[in-house]
């Protein structure tokens, strides 16, 4: 089990931080992944892995109108 | 060029005053006599205190406001003011978003201040001429044009010849009229309403700048609160301001140097990067409705739902290819994040102005979904021809789109039928009949269109009265507050925004704060406590910009590539490096240093300035802060069952059994627990603020500010109760 | 670079220079405008524009200083310095700067897609 902006969610052997996005429908362009209050850079998406019981944090930098 | 020459009705020569670290230091007054013909002009001093408690812009329009009314004047008495000023950035060129200026008057619709914000060449020519601000005050015998000549020093009234008083007409005449020739078109800026001004109060005005490329008038909109309206009721047709040279340095900054590193140091960061940001320069602020619609955000059907399975119509993509794209689209000089979108030679199939070719300002973010989605209509063709004819009439987007999107679910519900609409059909994406809707409420053609024209709270005592319409259904369904209509955002699953609607000062318009993807999506502000402090934080952190000409955008819609990596949490949201860039630059044309302390106590005084304002207008205070129930949740079937595992289980996290119970009971139990959390934000919000909890700032808030002027400390003695103190304030 | 500045801001001064020559690890890096002509449609004034020669013109009667054109111009060799004008400032081909290289290294050219 992880957490994503603090809600529980499921965890799964292989778990990208892209298919986390894609899974919880994080389609806004402007965002930060944060794993264990450490940035993720956005090249390492389809590649890094995210560690059962792992805090994930996906800031959304939306400005609005 | 169409329109006869104007009779010159009176004339007044001045000596400019010379800018000097971002101020002119005088004020021009305008007064129009009360419909007697005794106009008087005046130049009046701006004092060291002024600028330190007010600033500029909106500070000191509401400070010549102030002056100028009482706690009686009525938005259609001549007392009355339009007061327009920019502020100590406005004018500088160097740097993104400097154009902007704030028109503050007392509001038909809200019935207390209102203040409304635009672009356009108007606020930095007004300065240029030698004005910090201009004041509009009393009634013209008949329409003029007030002709503010910043070339010769001269303000001039004109018995306006023109034959169509709506916008683009009176713009184009006008940017001819004063104009040597093609070449001069630029340096004039008109600022004029449409014919829905005469009977419609959610009606403002449009600020003209000349794009030379397109050969055309470029409107821009202080488009809430009904300015329109108002400067209609002073039957000015137009105020016009005529400036031909500027430096680089017409400010007369300090550090020259500093302003022009700071501004291409961003037109650089705008080049490279606001292509995989938010696309203002290909898409402008309509880039925002898919994304809205992907987190349920876009208002359907008057807000009752956030996403609709026609998003691809209405997308950022089709309006790219919509938009002309390699144009210089800034709103002022030096503005390279030029978000203001034009659909060039689009045909009018509707309207007086049917077949002609158009150049159309537009659509915005707010325009696209509140002429569009919350209307039920999703196609981009007929958002365009609306968005053109509401510029052009003189409509405010939001409000027509909020009013309309209200109007369509009283008909649909059977509130209101086709002989009260004499002939409408007004349900959700009636394309025909609700662009007709709009020609007849500019018009004010019938009783109905009339009434609607007032805007919600207006039309629905009316619909009540005349039509026996259920009232209390239409106050649940109906997204207005203070008077005025809620902007194109659906706050209701996020209480943080449910504040940055209805915990205002001026009603649900967003430029106050906008926390719905830090709170809802983010989930950055988990407590009362963490909302409390945003709500306190950005109103005063967004009011900033408008004491001192700046546009927001170029604050937080590009960004550093590495700034949400650098900065961790709501540190992030504040974009430091821009945040520092308006400090560097402050300094640097005033002179005088500013930190982020600083930055929030020019704001925070004029913010308590506005409350106790409205409070002197009879309003302001903890009653007239109320959320509709729209504005927290669903209020019918229809709405809880497009997502009922969603809302299942908001209701489940009360500890509500969700078993054996109708989906019209969860509904009102739903309704009940966010009432509740709606009374606690409120709470902790107004301490926050150094309020009571009647919503009134404490004796000890405008002591601190040094605000406590005379007037203000007896207003506050009437008012302030010892019951209504928080315990530990 | 000196004679550059000197012969249009009288000054002997790289930071006038509107064509920079740096060292960079014994290989020199010269910055200059190409002419490419991309800065023209971003000012709002129209106030880039070729001239006979091909060569794209600051026209300072029309020029509000906004420097977006040093900001988006692809090279960087849109120049800028507040001591002196707040206007920017790019090289215009006259051709000093090649006369007064001692090695003969700087040559105006004229290329088709500066025409």
């Amino acid at each position: 089990m992880i957490t994503v902006n603090g809600n529980r969610s499921e965890w799964e052997e292989g778990l990208t931080v892209e298919k986390l996005l894609a899974r919880e429908n994080y389609t806004f362009r402007m965002i930060s992944v944060w794993i264990d209050d450490r940035p993720v850079e956005k090249k390492e998406y389809s590649t890094k892995l995210i560690p059962d019981g792992a805090k994930v944090q996906v800031i959304h930098n939306i400005s609005g109108g | 060029m169409d329109m006869k020459e104007m009779k010159l009705l009176s004339e007044w020569s001045y000596e400019p005053a010379k800018i000097h670290r971002g101020y002119a230091r005088e004020t021009l007054y305008v007064g129009l006599g009360n419909k007697d013909g005794n106009y008087k002009f005046e130049k009046r001093p701006v004092s060291d205190d002024m600028i330190e408690k007010f600033t500029g812009g909106r500070g000191f329009g509401l400070k010549l406001l102030w002056d100028a009314v009482t706690e009686k004047t009525k938005w259609d008495d001549p007392e009355n003011e339009l007061v327009i000023a920019g502020g100590p950035f406005c004018g500088i060129t160097q740097y993104p978003g400097t154009g902007k200026s704030y028109t503050v008057f007392l509001s038909p619709a809200t019935k207390q201040t209102y203040n409304s914000n635009a672009g356009g060449y108007f606020g930095p020519f007004l300065k240029f001429s030698g004005f910090d601000a201009l004041e509009i005050q009393g009634k013209a015998d008949r329409p003029v044009v007030v002709f503010i000549d910043g070339d010769n020093y001269k303000v001039q009234i004109f018995e306006s010849t023109l034959e169509d008083n709506n916008a683009y007409y009176i713009s184009e005449e006008l940017h001819d009229y004063f104009a040597k020739d093609e070449q001069d078109k630029r340096t004039i800026s008109v600022i004029s309403t449409g014919m829905a001004a005469k009977t419609s109060y959610i009606v403002g005005l449009n600020f003209s700048f000349y794009d030379v490329r397109r050969k055309a008038v470029r409107l821009k909109q202080a488009g809430r609160g009904g300015g329109g309206t108002v400067l209609s009721d002073k039957n000015v047709v137009a105020i016009v301001v005529k400036r031909t040279k500027f430096t680089g340095a017409e400010n007369d900054p300090v550090d020259i140097e500093a302003i022009m590193k700071a501004g291409v140091s961003l037109h650089k960061r705008i080049h490279d990067h606001d292509n995989e940001q938010c696309k203002m320069r290909s898409v402008g602020t309509a880039h925002l409705t898919e994304i809205m619609d992907d987190y349920e955000l876009l208002p359907v059907n008057n807000y009752k739902f956030g996403s609709h399975k026609d998003i691809n119509n209405i997308s950022s993509d089709e309006y790219a290819k919509l938009f002309s794209q390699g144009m210089a689209d800034g709103c002022w000089y030096g503005c390279s994040l030029a978000c203001a979108k034009a659909v060039d030679h689009f045909p009018l199939q509707t309207g007086p102005w049917k077949g002609k070719e158009v150049v159309v300002d537009g659509p915005e973010y707010e325009t696209a979904a509140g002429l569009g989605s919350n209307v039920g209509v999703f196609d981009p063709y007929w958002t365009i021809e609306a968005n053109f004819y509401a510029d052009h009439y003189g409509f405010d987007t939001i409000s027509l789109g909020t009013t309309i999107a209200w109007v369509c679910e009283c008909y649909e519900l059977g509130l209101i039928n086709k002989e009260h609409t004499h002939g409408l059909e007004l349900t959700f994406g009636n394309k025909k009949d609700l662009m007709e809707l709009i020609h007849r409420m500019a018009a004010g053609s019938d009783d109905f269109v009339v009434a609607t024209g007032k805007g919600i709270e207006a039309a629905r005592e009316y619909y009540a009265e005349h039509y026996g319409a259920d009232l209390e259904v239409m106050k649940k369904i109906g997204m207005v507050c203070q008077g005025l209509e809620a902007s194109e955002y659906r706050c209701q699953e996020s209480i943080a925004q449910w504040g940055g609607y209805f915990l205002t000062l001026k009603g649900p318009q967003h430029d106050e704060a906008w926390l719905i993807f830090m709170d809802m999506v983010n989930k950055q502000l988990p407590t009362y406590e963490d909302k409390a402090e945003a709500l306190y934080f950005f109103p005063n952190f967004r009011l900033w910009f408008s004491l001192h000409g700046l546009c927001k955008l170029p604050w937080n819609d590009i960004e550093p590539v590495d700034n949400s990596i650098k900065y961790k949490g709501i540190e992030a949201a504040r974009v430091p490096e821009h945040l520092n860039n308006y400090l560097t630059i402050y300094t640097a044309i005033t002179g005088r240093p500013l930190d982020r302390e600083g930055m929030i106590l020019q704001s925070e005084r004029v913010y308590n300035f506005e409350r106790i304002f409205n409070l002197r207008m009879g309003k302001g205070t903890s009653k007239f802060h109320e959320a509709p129930d729209r504005g927290l949740g669903p209020v019918w079937e229809d709405e809880w069952m497009a997502r009922p595992d969603y809302f299942d289980a908001r209701l489940k996290e009360f500890g509500e059994e969700i078993e054996g119970k109708s989906v019209k009971e969860k509904i009102a139990l739903l309704q009940k627990h966010r009432r509740s959390q709606w009374a606690q934000l409120k709470a902790a919000v107004y301490k926050r603020r150094g309020w009571n909890k009647n919503g009134i700032p404490t004796m000890k808030t405008v002591k601190r500010l040094g605000i406590d002027y005379p007037e203000v400390v007896a207003l506050l003695e009437k008012h302030l109760k010892p019951e209504d103190e928080f315990e530990d304030a | 670079m000196s004679a550059c500045s000197k012969a249009w801001f009288k000054e002997d001064s790289p930071a006038l220079s509107r064509i920079t020559v740096e060292n960079k690890a014994t290989y020199p890096n010269i910055n200059v405008c190409n002419q490419c002509g991309a800065c023209i449609e971003v000012c709002p004034t129209q106030a880039l524009e070729r001239d006979a020669n091909g060569v794209v013109q600051v026209r300072k009667d029309k020029c509000t200083s906004c420097l977006m054109c040093v900001g988006f111009c692809p090279s960087a060799s849109m120049r800028f310095n507040g001591t002196k004008q707040t206007e920017p400032f790019k090289c215009i081909s006259c051709g000093i700067c090649a006369k007064a290289c001692p090695t003969g290294a700087l040559e105006l050219l004229t290329t088709p897609e500066s025409k």
